[in-house]
């Protein structure tokens, strides 16, 4: 260390300014090059030791810092503010100047991110970023979304957007990063995502997490919150038992009477000596005797009416998370810790999930051109998640739509009072008891569960510890030229356990089942980069030249057991084991990737990316592709020719790129192997595998966008119009074949779809701006077109879906409900009226036969929505700060099979819906509800009966904060103080009740738990 | 310097991640194996073929499409000795169970497909192969051969009539090598032209040696043969095939009542073995289906008339009244004849089998005295107190066909074999629970081409089936 001479130190003094002469306070007076800081008081004052010579550097959080050198006692500083333009923004492989952008880039800062609570970061995606659509499909806490940018460009590859966080590819869940943790999130959706090359058609996602400034002072924040959830949208309703029984019966007499050919007096007669035997419960409490007469009459009050939604749900569950971040900097260093606790609880009893999260990130200067840094995190995310979706007999939410309350909670004698174990204790009602005499012991559905027992009694834990790291070192060649080297490590280890108990469920059968399956994914990838920047004359040049390789290795071993004594839940305990699994798999990536970007006067900007990709999941003879992109824009306001006062800004832009995808199609899909596991006996067997394609090899998608960015009126209007088309061609599809080959089909590269859209941002700025008072406002909306350009055959019929060249993925392609006959209730169907050669004439008629009703072909009505967009505000009064973001989506068609379910008309003796009130009774009634009948129908089979449009809107988040005053803060010692109060999708507005309008992109529901809104209290403070 | 020590180990470091020449090229795949494993030595051929025979007892489907086990038993319920209750097959009773889009038609054509295909990268493979032997070589190329001729004449019987009532029917296609290419119907005497070239090319090459009774051998491919020649009237070929067949096996009426559960009883020549570790658990036919008190679905039952038919001493008479003694009731009698469990053993081949196509194939040649002897011989090993009954010509033929039936009941779909083959019909008598008679050449005895196959086969239109609806 230099030793050197201190010159006289004085005292200097002075304000810092901004806008229009209004004084800083809080603004960082820094002495270049020394550790020594301080900050301006309330009116922008500052008091500083410091010598002539000295380098003050002044800044302030929206301002452009400011240098100035000492020479005197005195020195103010009057500080612009930061040009939104000025904003840096991430971009793959760097960051960009947002007014040097030539692509449809956007970017979610920390400040928005603040105004909502996301448990899993791209939650924060919706309604911010226009041509995303999120959906968080089901209420598990920590779900994951379904993210699609622009369309959907994939039949059966994935069509998800990478994501990348650090620049370090993300195979994981994203329920693991804390929101207060990432400083922003960049989504690249046209050919800006080439340079990603075989990775990018489908968008990507960058996410950068907070770094700290240097020369700023050490900043502790603190954050904590308390919410209390409950249903965005209540579920369906059911009916009671009473109502049940009365329907029953009456379903039961118009079978009798209309199925079986008896006389109506037969049929009552008959429904009501059967009634006990056909349900096998009694709550009314005659026992065998039936409760019902032949007029529908009840002997009295039932002795239990099972309220199966209050056993299940949770009343209010809670959602607590804190945050505590440090970050700061000297003059060579910047660092930023963060952690993170959150414990969030679900719908379903006993449904939680926690999270730890760890992190640190520093950047420092070893000389003046050696610097490095090191970004590291760890989290810790443990989950109970017992079923709740789909057909699984233990799926809570479908337990309450099936199981009506006619069926008790607890095992009941036949006067109602509960059978008791030997401990006196109630015992859960299985539904699979054989009884003499038969009455209160067998239910026949969803037999051997109990929906309340399988949450006490099963258990189920997910563990995840990951850890990731990425650490650099940057040497500056010169002043041209930098060098960069990274490496970029993760390990992710899964561990999945499941304990189905001994007595009661379904392995009680087998005295208890214990499967645990641990899964360690580790990935490594090594990136150096080379880049030259030069400014001559009016010019600048940028060009990278990057080496880049990743390595994927999934670990997996599985472990399954039966036979266990009580509270033994360990593989150890096992009797028998029952299976045991173990596999590895590898996938590397080699790349080389140029970029090169040139401005002439910052008026006319032109990129180009290329980058060349070899992958291992395709054969080594087509195992590499070329990626590129060429982008160009023009700002026109930079014009001397252009002098409209009211426009500031105005950008043209234009971007083409050709982008690959590689993803979700396993890990070597083209090699022809045979699959071991197939022994016979003692003797080892394999099994050839379907057969594949040696020459599969990438999707390929071309993707342009025009787009136009304005500002106007000093500002106060800023955004962009986008128009995009991706062409994506050799799909990676799975072509039929036929099944006398021995193979149903073959993943090849064949078909073509097309995309193409408009997305419009608008933001006004300072609607209003006083000294009390502030409103910004912004607006988004995008469209989406979907188009099979080509396919293999004709048509191609996916479930509810049928694909025909010229047509979307996602119209709908079923059967036409044409109401109730009034003279006898049935329901009835559309079909084609066909002429002597079997071909459509195009008149139509109603038949009462499912099965030869036609099914059509639905141009209008698509599960994928018209329009999304979104909708925010801020407004500031005095101390009061008061934000709102509302997310929109019209046009969807959405398959309501749940209320298709409880509609059955009690086909078989499960739930029902307060509607079928509605019901046709009597030859006349002219209704949409088919009659009650318990027998085999379709009248609730899959048709345009449970089709319902799908227009919604949601206020994604409210936030009302008071922040407390600088008196406040300077007793306390404080930066800043923040109250608040915060509702998340606290209304959401929809066409059809009973159900999420969030479901998926291919409008089938599954009976999953619901999203929650949440009301919470919080609590920030900045030190 | 600090700075050019700093540079030199920037460089070093930078170097030491750069690229190496194989870094794409090492990953692999690790639970599956490539071709050229498989095809090196004879203990790969070996895996493969007991991947084969694994996938065949294996779930296919769902319950009543599960495999090879499901074909037959589909059969037996669709004649008159037995009966199904309201559960699994109970379509294939009431002979709804042949729409192109539904289950039953879609698995038979796409199961043995499926298996013909494995086969065929079987052939293909091994006559590529360059280190195996050639008396190696041999055995294993017999049992491809052998499994594909034996499942393309699951499909001929099937989806084809007999091909004396059309030789020129359209019949499935006939792939001899792995494609993804579609290929046209074929004519019923094709697809049998490629039957028996299959079987007795794999007759010539088989040797007696198998790793145990799961596998084929020669005895197993003749034992096929001996099937199709009876088939197809063939009946020297039949008693030569027959013979060879159950060259080495031995009857033994004391292990009959064991509950057909266990492949080393000396009669089996072939089975499909099953550990609790590897079970198709509740899809095993029938014993899943016919054991009343330790199965699942207590589906099947007996006709009334066809229990007469037995002698109180014969060992076959497993039937019992397990629900009703009202002889009239569909539910009346019931068999004990199978065991189900998890690792039941399901019994494709027995020795009384051959001895059955043999004396047949004698006594339709005329050798009536030596068919009578052959005939004999069995009936006593199955009832103490059997007498020769004397018969000759037609009224022998008729007694080997009927105890056929007695032999067989429940196994491998016999009667509705017999009536294609002799072009009867089948008419329902006694207590049934749903009385369909079939016709000779009834259309219900085939199944239609699968909705699946006209959509992705190009030479294949819906026009195929209008005849079979």
């Amino acid at each position: 260390m230099v030793f050197q001479v201190a010159l006289a130190q004085q005292v200097v003094t002075g304000t810092v300014t901004g806008q229009d002469g209004m004084p800083l306070p809080g603004a960082t007076v820094v002495i270049k090059g020394t550790s020594t800081a301080t900050t301006s008081d309330f009116d922008g004052n500052y008091t500083v030791a410091a010598s002539n010579g000295d380098v003050l550097v002044v800044s302030f959080v929206g301002y452009n810092a400011a240098e100035a050198t000492v020479d005197g006692a005195t020195a103010d500083f009057s500080l612009t503010p930061s040009n939104d333009l000025d904003e840096v923004v991430v971009v793959g492989y760097g960051t960009q100047d947002k007014k040097s952008l030539v692509h449809a880039v956007e970017t979610v800062g920390s400040e928005e991110l603040e105004k909502i609570q996301a448990t899993s970061i791209t939650q924060a995606l919706q309604g911010t970023v226009s041509g995303v659509n999120v959906l968080t499909t089901g209420g598990i806490p920590g779900a994951g979304q379904t993210i699609r940018i622009r369309g959907i460009g994939s039949i059966n590859a994935s069509a998800s957007p990478l994501i990348v966080v650090d620049g370090a590819v993300w195979a994981g869940g994203l329920n693991s990063i804390p929101q207060d943790q990432v400083e922003s999130i960049s989504v690249l959706k046209d050919a800006s995502a080439a340079i990603f090359g075989s990775r990018g058609s489908n968008g990507v996602i960058i996410i950068t997490t907070k770094k700290g400034k240097k020369n700023s002072k050490g900043t502790f924040t603190f954050s904590s919150n308390f919410g209390s959830q409950s249903e965005a949208v209540d579920i369906h309703e059911t009916i009671d038992t009473d109502t049940f029984s009365k329907y029953f019966f009456e379903a039961v007499v118009n079978n009798n009477q209309y199925e079986l050919g008896q006389t109506n007096a037969e049929a009552r007669a008959n429904a009501a000596s059967s009634f006990v035997q056909d349900l096998g419960y009694n709550p009314y409490g005659t026992g065998a005797v039936s409760p019902i007469d032949s007029d529908g009459n009840l002997v009295g009050a039932p002795l239990w009416d099972t309220n199966w939604y209050d056993a299940l749900v949770n009343s209010s569950p809670t959602r607590v998370d804190h945050n505590i971040t440090y970050s700061g900097g000297s003059n060579k260093t910047n660092y930023f810790f963060g952690m993170n606790y959150l414990h969030q609880e679900g719908q379903v009893k006993t449904t939680w999930f926690d999270r730890i999260s760890l992190r640190a990130n520093i950047d420092t200067d070893i000389t003046d051109k050696f610097s490095m840094g090191l970004n590291m995190s760890f989290n810790n995310t443990i989950n109970n998640t017992p079923n709740q979706s789909g057909s699984g007999f233990s799926n809570v939410i479908q337990w309450i739509y099936t199981i009506p309350n006619y069926y008790p909670l607890y095992q009941r004698n036949l006067d109602g009072s509960y059978t008791l174990d030997s401990a006196g204790n109630r015992i859960y009602d299985y539904g699979s008891r054989a009884l003499a005499g038969g009455v209160n012991g067998s239910r026949t559905l969803l037999t051997d569960e109990n929906a309340a027992g399988a949450l006490e009694y099963y258990k189920f834990e997910n563990n995840s510890y990951n850890f990731n790291s990425s650490s650099y070192m940057n040497y500056e060649i010169n002043d041209k030229l930098n060098f960069k080297s990274s490496v970029i490590f993760g390990r992710d280890s899964f561990d999945g356990f499941s304990y189905v108990h001994y007595l009661y469920g379904y392995a009680s059968s087998v005295d208890g089942r214990v499967t645990q399956n641990r899964n360690i994914v580790t990935t490594l990838s090594t990136n150096q980069q080379l880049s030259y920047s030069d400014t001559f004359g009016e010019s600048t040049i940028n060009f990278d030249g990057i080496y880049e390789n990743y390595a994927l290795k999934v670990s997996s071993v599985g472990a399954q057991g039966v036979g266990f004594l009580p509270n033994v839940t360990v593989l150890n305990g096992s009797t028998t084991p029952e299976s045991v699994s173990g596999a590895v798999s590898e996938e590397r990536l080699e790349s080389y990737i140029a970029r090169l970007r040139y401005n002439y006067a910052e008026k006319y900007f032109f990129e180009g990316s290329y980058r060349r990709d070899g992958s291992t999941r395709f054969a080594k003879d087509v195992r590499w592709g070329d990626f590129f992109s060429v982008a160009g824009s023009w700002v026109i306001t930079n014009e001397d020719f252009f002098n409209v006062d009211e426009i500031d800004y105005l950008k043209l832009r234009y971007s083409y790129g050709e982008v690959g995808n590689n993803r979700g199609i396993g890990y070597f899909p083209y090699m022809q192997l045979f699959s071991t596991g197939w022994n016979n006996l003692t003797n080892t067997g394999v099994l050839s595998q379907s057969v594949v394609d040696p020459s599969l090899s990438w999707e390929k998608t071309a993707t342009s966008n025009i787009g136009l960015e304005f500002e106007l009126f000093e500002s106060k209007i800023t955004g962009s119009i986008d128009y995009y088309t991706k062409k994506s061609i050799d799909l990676i599809y799975d072509r039929p074949l036929a099944i006398s080959t021995g193979n149903s089909s073959i993943t090849t590269n064949i078909g073509s779809i097309k995309n193409s859209g408009v997305e419009l941002t608008l933001n006004a700025n300072d609607v209003i701006k006083t000294d009390d008072l502030s409103l910004d406002l912004g607006f988004n909306i995008s469209t989406n077109e979907n188009e099979i350009l080509e396919l293999t055959q004709d048509e191609f019929i996916s479930g509810t879906k049928k694909w025909m060249v010229g047509k979307s993925l996602y119209n709908w392609f079923i059967r036409e409900w044409a109401g109730v006959d009034p003279d006898d209730g049935y329901g009835m169907w559309y079909k084609d009226v066909l002429d002597a050669d079997g071909e459509p004439t195009g008149e139509r008629e109603t038949t009462k036969e499912y099965s030869e009703a036609t099914r059509y072909y639905l141009d209008d009505n698509s599960s994928l929505p018209k329009y999304t967009g979104g909708f925010n505000a801020n407004l500031s009064y005095k101390n009061f700060d008061f934000s709102t973001l509302v997310y929109f989506s019209l046009g969807s068609y959405q398959y309501d099979s749940s209320y298709a379910g409880l509609m059955s008309g009690f086909e078989r003796n499960a739930q029902g819906h307060p509607d079928l009130a509605n019901r046709w009774q009597n030859p006349g009634d002219i209704t949409d509800v088919p009659l009650l009948l318990n027998a085999s129908n379709d009248f609730n089979a899959t048709s345009t009966r449970f089709l319902y449009k799908n227009d919604w809107a949601r206020v994604k988040a409210i936030s009302i904060g008071y922040n407390f005053d600088d008196k406040m803060n300077e007793k306390l010692k404080t930066e800043s103080i923040r109250v608040f109060v915060q509702g998340d999708n606290l209304f959401t507005f929809t066409g059809h009740d009973g159900i999420d309008p969030e479901q998926t992109l291919s409008g089938l529901t599954n009976s999953r738990s619901s999203l929650m809104k949440t009301v919470s209290i919080g609590l920030n403070i900045k030190l | 310097m600090k700075t050019n020590r700093l540079l030199l180990l920037f460089t070093l470091f930078s170097l030491l991640i750069s690229c190496e020449e194989s870094y794409l090229d090492d990953p692999a795949p690790t639970s599956s194996v490539n071709s050229s494993i498989v095809f090196s030595s004879k203990a790969g051929v070996e895996a493969f073929i007991s991947g084969i025979h694994r996938r065949a007892r294996s779930q296919f489907s769902n319950t009543h499409n599960g495999g090879l086990y499901s074909m037959y038993y589909a059969r037996d319920v669709k004649a008159n000795d037995i009966l199904t209750k309201a559960t699994w097959f109970l379509w294939d009773y009431d002979h709804t169970y042949r729409a192109p889009n539904f289950g039953r038609t879609t698995f038979s054509w796409q199961f043995p497909y499926y298996m013909i295909n494995q086969a065929n990268i079987g052939i293909k493979g091994l006559s590529e192969a360059t280190g195996i032997s050639d008396v190696d070589k041999d055995e294993l190329m017999a049992q491809f051969l052998g499994l594909r001729g034996f499942y393309y004449f699951q499909l001929a019987l099937e989806f084809n009539h007999h091909p004396s009532y059309d030789a020129n029917a359209a019949a499935p296609p006939i792939y001899t090598e792995p494609a993804t290419d579609s290929k046209p119907m074929s004519t019923i005497s094709e697809l049998f032209g490629q039957i028996k070239s299959d079987l007795s090319q794999a007759s010539t090459l088989a040797s007696a040696n198998r790793i145990n009774k799961t596998y084929l051998n020669k005895n197993i491919i003749d034992g096929f043969k001996a099937r199709v020649h009876l088939y197809l009237g063939e009946y020297a070929e039949a008693e030569a095939s027959a013979a060879a067949a159950r060259a080495g096996f031995s009857l033994n009426g004391s292990q009959y009542g064991s509950g057909f559960d266990d492949m080393s009883t000396d009669e089996t020549m072939w089975a499909m073995a099953q550990t609790t570790d590897q079970s198709n658990y509740y899809y095993v036919a029938p014993h899943s289906f016919a054991d009343h008190e330790n199965g699942a679905y207590q589906g099947t039952f007996i006709n009334n008339d066809f229990v007469q038919l037995f002698s109180d001493t014969d060992v076959r008479n497993t039937f019992y009244h397990y629900y009703s003694t009202n002889t009239a009731a569909w539910f009346a009698w019931v068999t004990s004849k199978f065991t189900f469990a998890f690792d039941s053993d399901m019994i494709m081949m027995r020795v009384a089998e051959m001895m059955l196509i043999e004396a047949e194939a004698k006594a339709r040649q005329g050798n009536d005295a030596a068919a009578a002897i052959l005939l004999f011989t069995l009936q006593s090993e199955r009832d103490p107190s059997a007498v020769a009954s004397g018969n000759t010509g037609a009224s022998l033929i008729e007694e080997v066909m009927i105890e056929r039936r007695k032999e067989m009941y429940c196994e491998l779909g016999v009667e509705w074999f017999d009536a294609k083959r002799t072009r009867s019909g089948i008419t329902r008598t006694g207590n049934h629970r749903v009385f369909l008679d079939l016709d000779p050449d009834d259309k219900r005895f085939i199944l239609c081409i699968p909705q699946s196959e006209i959509d992705a086969n190009e030479f294949i239109d819906d026009s195929i089936n209008s005849d079979r609806l």
